[in-house]
């Protein structure tokens, strides 16, 4: 498993609002330092490796959520990310308050790591169906696949060709919303 | 066996959260509020240790273990709020540890209760196949308790709650000099 990387430029001394703009910007980064991996679906290391990124960028917006919450951070934005989260009868233009906007980015967030999870989850099962078949079989002879095994490997290889079309899907339309940009833009506001 | 499984299999359908962490003030000196958020994950961590021990509901060790993720985040977000020659280093890997020493236990944990829920979907001969897998899943779940009893032990012989807690408790200097 990838390890955190190092945060640079962390000010101790300095408020912690302040801190949430060095910090955040480079969690939402490091997840892009896995982006180059998705299209191979058998790298499921570095698709692990995303999730655990995704993952500790999710606990880093959670920390810092109390920066966005009202009262705390008065900046609003003009747009949500996604015309589907507006009530219907508001303007697209209405100003939307930052802890909406910031609770919005976190479920997006939460939903790529769920997905990932569901893939990692699948490769897990693989595994150890695969292993316990070889484990199971004699050696010196052609391994036969117990029914049952045989049965659970192909449904689980199904959800996980289905997940992984999920999580491509997902990651197309929020890079075609200019998510990672959105998200940059609002924290460094 | 590959780590850190991520089913949503909870206790009573909880899971830990992030609520620990609502009243941080965000115009406080962030050293002050590491520390702050640092050992309130901490104390959380802990709360599940006796039920992860006792080792019936499967939720606590999943509960210690998640917490000892936002443990690490924590840290590692604020590791330049203490002085590079401190014990924090100390106790960020005895963190790492707790996390996959829990790891080696929730993964076979969600493994079971996911091919227990199978088993109403296959055939007869096909549930016997299953079942075998799960019996030596469970014999490797009991093998897997031992580390983390032991690690239990271990931290409660050292004294290492006490001395985690008196590290992160301690007031940062006011013109504390870091990296």
């Amino acid at each position: 498993m990838a390890k955190a990387q190092k945060i640079i430029g962390v000010a101790p001394l300095r408020s912690y609002q302040e801190n949430a703009c060095i910090i955040l910007p480079q969690r939402l980064e490091e997840v892009y330092t896995w982006e180059p991996f998705i299209r191979d679906e058998t790298k499921r290391e570095e698709l692990h490796n995303m999730r655990i990124s995704i993952k500790r960028l999710r606990y880093t917006m959670e920390l810092f959520r109390v920066v966005y919450q009202k009262g705390c951070r008065s900046s609003v934005v003009s747009r949500p990310l996604k015309e589907s989260s507006v009530k219907s009868g508001t303007s697209l233009t209405e100003n939307y308050s930052a802890d909406s906007q910031y609770a919005e980015f976190l479920a997006v967030v939460v939903d790529l790591q769920e997905i990932l999870g569901d893939i990692h989850d699948a490769d897990v099962v693989l595994e150890v169906l695969a292993d316990w078949t070889s484990q199971s079989g004699n050696s010196g002879r052609r391994i036969e696949v117990p029914a049952g095994i045989a049965t659970l490997i192909a449904r689980t290889q199904e959800t996980r060709k289905a997940d992984y079309e999920t999580f491509l899907e997902k990651w197309d339309q929020l890079s075609a919303a200019g998510f990672k940009q959105k998200v940059l833009s609002f924290l460094l506001s | 066996m590959a780590e850190d499984f991520h089913s949503e299999i909870y206790r009573n359908g909880t899971m830990a959260t992030e609520s620990k962490i609502k009243d941080i003030a965000p115009d406080e000196r962030l050293d002050v509020c590491a520390r702050q958020i640092i050992t309130r994950y901490f104390h959380e961590m802990m709360s599940y240790k006796e039920g992860a021990k006792e080792g019936t509901d499967i939720g606590f060790v999943h509960d210690m273990r998640v917490t000892s993720r936002r443990l690490r985040a924590a840290m590692d977000n604020f590791a330049d709020c203490f002085p590079k020659r401190s014990p924090f280093k100390k106790h960020y890997k005895k963190i790492k540890t707790i996390t996959r020493t829990l790891g080696a236990v929730r993964d076979l944990d969600v493994l079971i209760v996911r091919f227990q829920n199978e088993l109403v979907n296959l055939t007869e001969m096909e549930r016997a196949d299953l079942q075998r897998l799960i019996e030596h899943l469970q014999q490797k779940r009991k093998d897997a308790r031992e580390p983390m009893l032991t690690l239990f032990e271990e931290l409660e012989e050292t004294g290492f709650e006490t001395e985690f807690l008196e590290f992160f408790r301690s007031q940062p200097h006011r013109t504390a000099r870091y990296h």
